[in-house]
């Protein structure tokens, strides 16, 4: 999994949302900190190509995120800030083989795979149940496994502990530790990240910090503080 | 909840495919206007009823589901006789009636999945005219019964939060933050979609363009 | 289309089928309920705009001819659309189309409040009663045999309750367009 930026930067409506720049990541965990608007999830988006560089290139195994969006977001998962956001059908195991629909795999096919990516998260006990009666952890394992069931090489995962109480907290801490995905995760949650092998700093659309966790998370404190 | 209208079991018309049913409904709105005689409309009720209890609905279940629709039936019925004639008013009544139960029959032995085929393969042809993608016909029908609850509950919220603050429920109090707090997902659902290559072959939803 | 615009009139979708499931609100200084669903029409238009309160609308009749008891009162399946009052179904359809048209076309966030409201209220009046009654009216007189006279002062009893309808419609529109404006509708 190879993720390259070359100059690349993003604006909105006249405003730099991230400033143009260049590097490469391939770590197996890697951590983006910083303040409300300082760029990251810009900065995230722009990996899985919902974001296009406005200036530069931003490819994914040597696919252009511009040109090769469908390709790249095949190979990179995203899990949103709200779960219940993410499940969109009122069934989860339908919506679970959504991801699966531009497949054209066999019915057999998808139900193994669905029922597996369930398993993997212990909810398969779940997989009838109607979203809506679903707890805010549950939706967590549930998001997770709509965006895995496709195997991607990559999971970007925006705040995926922001809404949940300790215990859920533990939960999807010890899931992503698990994972065998390379994980890119976006975190107010420092105890998440700070384990991990890269953690960039982001402030006001740059990249501050890029480098062990403790450097990152120090600096972060610092700016936090004034 | 929204629990479908659907019936369970194996009559005729359960066999039948949703698509000749949808077609039997069209031919019987439309031949019940062939004729205004009332006996010949009085024995299509008559075989319509048949239909409608060959669905194994049952009558309690039967006469509540239909009870609405007779009443707007009954009440037009009334008027047309009042104001019209009475042949008239009885001519009104059998037609709708008719079709009523035919319909009411047709929705009783078809799944909600067996509908949405049905509509998704017919929008396929305006599929090249740009007008609609088959595929999201599905879509669509699935987030809203997907976030009917959500709304009902942020309702709740909204009522409770009245309460608190010992405010009367008022459309524009209710309302608005309703409306805005619900379409606010809007962008982060559309995101996820797009994350998920659920509609692939489609522009994700921002900075579509690369500025030059 | 966008995926924001589909799920944008897929969720205002799923308000309006809420709002037929939810007790009618009462109107302070006028004592009476207002029945929300046709409401929800009124609103699909001046929020969303002509395509996106159109397809919102579409998709809730969709909804209520596959099976789902979505209309005010859990009516729904092929049945309901049997009954005399269908016109007024059909015609939720270019109420709401004819509503969001005029809403985008002549309200601008740029105006004041009591203009967005003024313009809000004619666009909802527009669609919501003119067009609406149009449909309702010409269905249920053919569809009766009782002929156009008759049946618009069959449902004449019901249009000042709808104009009071298309009132707060408009006062809500120009509410959401000061907290969350989604006219005019970008790409």
């Amino acid at each position: 999994m190879d993720v390259r930026f070359v100059q690349a930067g993003a604006s909105f409506e006249g405003r730099v949302a991230v400033h143009p720049s260049t590097l490469s990541l391939s770590e197996r965990r890697i951590g983006i900190i910083g303040l409300n608007g300082s760029g990251k999830t810009t900065f995230a988006r722009m990996i899985n190509g919902l974001v296009q560089p406005s200036e530069g290139l931003v490819t994914v195994d040597g696919l252009d995120t511009a040109s090769d969006g469908d390709a790249v977001r095949g190979k990179v998962g995203f899990i949103f800030q709200n779960p219940q956001n993410q499940i969109i059908l009122p069934i989860l195991r339908e919506d679970i083989e959504l991801g699966l629909r531009s497949r054209r795999l066999a019915r057999s096919e998808v139900q193994a795979r669905v029922d597996g990516v369930l398993g993997r998260f212990g909810i398969a006990h779940l997989a009838d149940r109607r979203v809506h009666e679903l707890s805010g952890g549950e939706l967590q394992l549930a998001a997770l496994a709509s965006v895995l069931v496709t195997e991607p090489a990559l999971v970007i995962l925006d705040e995926p502990t922001n809404q949940l109480d300790l215990r859920n907290r533990r939960l999807v801490q010890e899931t992503i530790d698990r994972l065998e995905e390379h994980v890119l995760v976006i975190s107010h949650d420092l105890e998440l990240i700070e384990t991990f092998d890269r953690v960039l700093l982001f402030h006001e659309g740059r990249i501050l910090v890029d480098g062990p966790p403790d450097d990152a998370i120090g600096r972060y404190r610092e700016i936090a503080a004034c | 909840m929204l629990n479908s209208l659907y019936v369970e079991g194996d009559s005729r018309l359960h066999r039948l495919p949703a698509g000749p049913k949808l077609l039997l409904v069209l031919l019987v709105s439309l031949a019940v206007f062939l004729t205004r005689s009332p006996p010949v409309l009085g024995a299509g009720a008559i075989a319509a009823l048949g239909l409608y209890a060959s669905t194994g609905i049952g009558a309690r279940a039967g006469w509540l589901r239909l009870r609405p629709v007779l009443l707007t039936i009954a009440v037009v019925a009334l008027a047309t006789v009042l104001l019209g004639s009475v042949e008239e008013g009885i001519v009104a009544l059998l037609r709708l009636t008719t079709l009523m139960l035919v319909a009411a029959a047709v929705t009783a032995t078809t799944t909600v999945g067996a509908f949405i085929d049905v509509v998704s393969r017919a929008a396929r042809p305006l599929e090249r005219l740009g007008l609609v993608r088959a595929d999201d016909i599905g879509l669509a029908v699935g987030l809203v019964i997907r976030f009917v609850p959500e709304v009902l509950s942020r309702y709740d919220v909204l009522k409770q939060s009245h309460r608190a603050r010992g405010l009367r429920l008022r459309p524009t109090t209710v309302l608005v933050p309703l409306m805005i707090q619900t379409l606010k997902a809007a962008d982060e659902i559309a995101a996820a979609i797009d994350a998920r290559g659920i509609r692939a072959h489609k522009q994700p939803t921002e900075n579509q363009e690369r500025p030059t | 289309m966008s995926s924001r615009d589909l799920v944008l009139a897929a969720l205002f979708a799923a308000i309006i089928v809420a709002l037929g499931l939810l007790p009618p609100i009462m109107l302070g200084f006028i004592p009476v309920p207002i029945t929300a669903q046709s409401l929800g029409v009124m609103l699909a238009g001046v929020v969303l705009g002509a395509r996106r309160g159109t397809i919102a609308v579409l998709l809730v009749l969709l909804l209520a001819a596959i099976g789902l008891p979505v209309l005010s009162g859990g009516r729904g399946g092929l049945a309901v659309f049997a009954a005399p009052t269908t016109g007024f179904l059909i015609g939720w359809v270019f109420a709401a189309f004819v509503t969001g048209y005029l809403s985008e076309r002549f309200v601008r966030s740029s105006q004041g409040a009591i203009a967005q409201t003024a313009g809000f209220f004619v666009a909802a009046v527009a669609g919501g009663v003119v067009v609406l009654y149009l449909f309702g009216i010409t269905y249920l007189a053919i569809v009766s045999g009782l002929g156009f006279e008759k049946a618009f002062i069959g449902s004449m009893a019901f249009i000042p309750g709808d104009l009071v309808k298309a009132g707060v419609a408009a006062l809500a529109g120009r509410a959401v367009m000061a907290g969350y404006p989604l006219l005019p509708a970008r790409a």
